[in-house]
């Protein structure tokens, strides 16, 4: 393992994949004073899940939250460098953000449902962006539940409040509002840890599909979750990318001797 | 030590309740929380009777043209509850419909789009504005606000709108500066803080997380507000109206500086009118115990409280659950 530690390789400089999404180069991010991202370089591939794992406070959802520019809500948050996303950068001032975020959707940590109806639910972002007819807006809705496996079960109570379905299906209906949509990328912030297993597992199986079509960036706690969905994983700790590889050599023969100890869980 | 933990090495013995040490003491918390709670109860129901009882003899002498009579004549001892019914209701309409909307906006921008420090300094201020005294907001009134209306606005709208047709009663009448307009102009500064901060804090609870949701699908802040932080507010923000009209409509000193205490119903704005709670406080050191006139003022308080009860029973029913 100390020899990994010197790997020349690491962190990687020429990831510059054409099939990459999302390209962040030299990363560096700001709460206030407080440095929570320090100069990252990382790829997300096109039609495939990324993984970001690492312990509480280590900037994974920080990243994420770039990616939209979700930060910008907020005074005294700042970050430079650059994310190169379909040829523009990302944290250029000048960039529409409600078309960013159309084309980059996000699903949270808890399920937000709004509060109207769960047909409502899913065409609230549709009808942001697009004038679609009554049965096009109709066939949209229906082509989102059915992806993540919820039509059949509320084809009968569409115009019911989404907040009368259980944990499981509003995080699911979620999904469905972000990919109504149709971004290209879909970042996840946890999206499972308030859902029981079986729900967890369902949206897992989600994720398989859906990647198909998007590119998928998803921040968990849960490494076995990673190990399962990700094609890639990344492994932050205090800021730092300290690796990125495929998910199946990041499990049985990471590099650095950090990311070994946290996924056999000597710390964090 | 050791000696005081020696006995937690037995279980403690299970036991009548009537018995533990503390079963006294239990017993005499619950029946003094339950006493003040009674007591809530006992000081409503002693309100309304006391109103009821004291008024009874103004319904028993006029029945119900008490309500619908808009003569208050101290002189042939007649007394109508309407025409102050009218300028209660009127300029507390107006005040909501004027305060209401700033109020929001108010508590919009704090919460959603001023930098936290500012939004500190301002929602303290706001509040500071809701805790000021009606007298005080009565003499701004008096000194201020009658003889901005009577110089400037009433000969603005008399010189514009007196002669277009529909609008021209609203306007009509001598510019005094005291009106109905002017006493809901006032309620409307009193109030605007005050629905403030309940709906700052209403938007203040609200999850963040669910706001990102909709910024995170292309929203605007717009689109936010009207489509997510208004619907899932809606509750809390009618809370605040309610309360907001429920200072309105009781309110006495402010209202009695500016309206200029004439018992008459009519379209215009500018006419001098009166309130529930301004004839009463006004005429009340006037009445000779058990006349007429004591009486009919007493009814007019059992009115102004079913005005308040019905405005919170409206409230109520906005609110009602919709079945899930």
């Amino acid at each position: 393992m100390s020899e990994a530690l010197q790997d020349p390789s690491f962190p990687p400089q020429n990831i510059d994949a054409p099939e990459a999404a999302l390209a962040v180069r030299g990363l560096d991010f700001y709460y206030g004073e407080k440095q929570a991202l320090k100069s990252i370089n990382m790829d997300f591939r096109k039609q495939s899940v990324t993984a970001m794992i690492g312990p509480s406070g280590c900037g994974k959802s920080t990243l994420l939250r770039i990616f939209n520019r979700m930060y910008d809500l907020y005074p005294g948050q700042k970050a430079t460098g650059s994310v190169l996303f379909d040829g523009a950068n990302i944290l250029d001032p000048s960039l529409d953000l409600n078309t960013l975020r159309s084309r980059i959707g996000m699903v949270f940590q808890k399920p937000t449902p709004f509060p109207m109806s769960i047909y409502d639910n899913i065409a609230f972002g549709v009808r942001l962006h697009e004038k679609l007819s009554r049965s096009e807006l109709d066939g949209r809705v229906e082509d989102a539940l059915t992806r993540v496996a919820l039509w059949k079960e509320v084809r009968d109570r569409l115009k019911e409040p989404a907040t009368g379905m259980s944990g499981g299906q509003q995080q699911r209906l979620c999904i469905a509002r972000s990919i109504a949509t149709k971004p290209e990328v879909l970042l996840l912030d946890e999206p499972t840890s308030a859902l029981d297993p079986i729900s967890t597992a369902r949206i897992e199986e989600l994720l398989d599909e859906l990647k198909q079509d998007f590119t998928i960036a998803i921040v968990t706690h849960n490494m076995q979750q990673a190990a399962r969905c990700a094609d890639q994983v990344g492994f932050f700790y205090l800021g730092s990318l300290i690796e990125m590889d495929s998910a199946d050599r990041m499990f049985t023969n990471p590099r650095q001797k950090q990311t070994q100890d946290y996924i056999t869980g000597r710390f964090g | 030590m050791t000696s005081a933990a020696a006995p937690r090495t037995q279980p403690a013995p299970l036991q009548e309740a009537r018995k533990t040490p503390f079963w006294k003491g239990d017993r005499l918390f619950r029946l003094l929380v339950g006493a003040c709670a009674l007591l809530v109860l006992v000081s409503l129901g002693g309100l309304v009777l006391t109103m009821a009882v004291g008024g009874s003899k103004a319904f028993a002498t006029f029945g119900p043209s008490f309500v619908f009579s808009n003569v208050w004549n101290p002189v042939s001892n007649t007394y109508g509850a309407l025409a102050p019914v009218f300028g209660t209701i009127g300029s507390t309409l107006i005040a909501v419909i004027i305060g209401v909307p700033l109020a929001f906006g108010a508590a919009f921008w704090l919460t959603n789009i001023a930098p936290p420090m500012v939004a500190g300094v301002v929602g303290t201020a706001v509040q500071l504005l809701a805790a000021v005294p009606s007298i005080i907001f009565g003499m701004w009134g008096f000194f201020i606000v009658v003889p901005f209306m009577a110089q400037h606005v009433q000969p603005f709208f008399r010189h514009h709108f007196g002669h277009v047709p529909g609008i021209r009663w609203l306007v009509h009448g001598a510019p005094f500066g005291y009106g109905l307009l002017t006493g809901g102009l006032v309620l409307a500064v009193m109030i605007t803080p005050f629905v403030t901060a309940v709906m700052r804090d209403v938007f203040a609870v609200m999850p963040p997380m669910l706001k990102e949701s909709a910024y995170g699908l292309g929203a605007t802040r717009w689109e936010v507000m009207r489509r997510v932080i208004v619907p899932w507010s809606r509750a809390g923000m009618i809370g605040g109206v309610v309360l907001g009209m429920g200072r309105a409509l009781g309110e006495t000193m402010a209202v009695t500086f500016v309206i200029g205490n004439a018992n008459t119903i009519g379209w215009s704005l500018f006419a001098p009118r009166n309130t529930v709670a301004s004839l009463v406080a006004l005429e009340f050191p006037e009445s000779a115990a058990g006349s007429l006139k004591l009486s009919s003022l007493l009814a007019l308080g059992f009115i102004l409280m079913l005005l308040s009860f019905t405005t919170l029973a409206i409230a109520r029913w906005l609110l009602r659950e919709k079945n899930a």
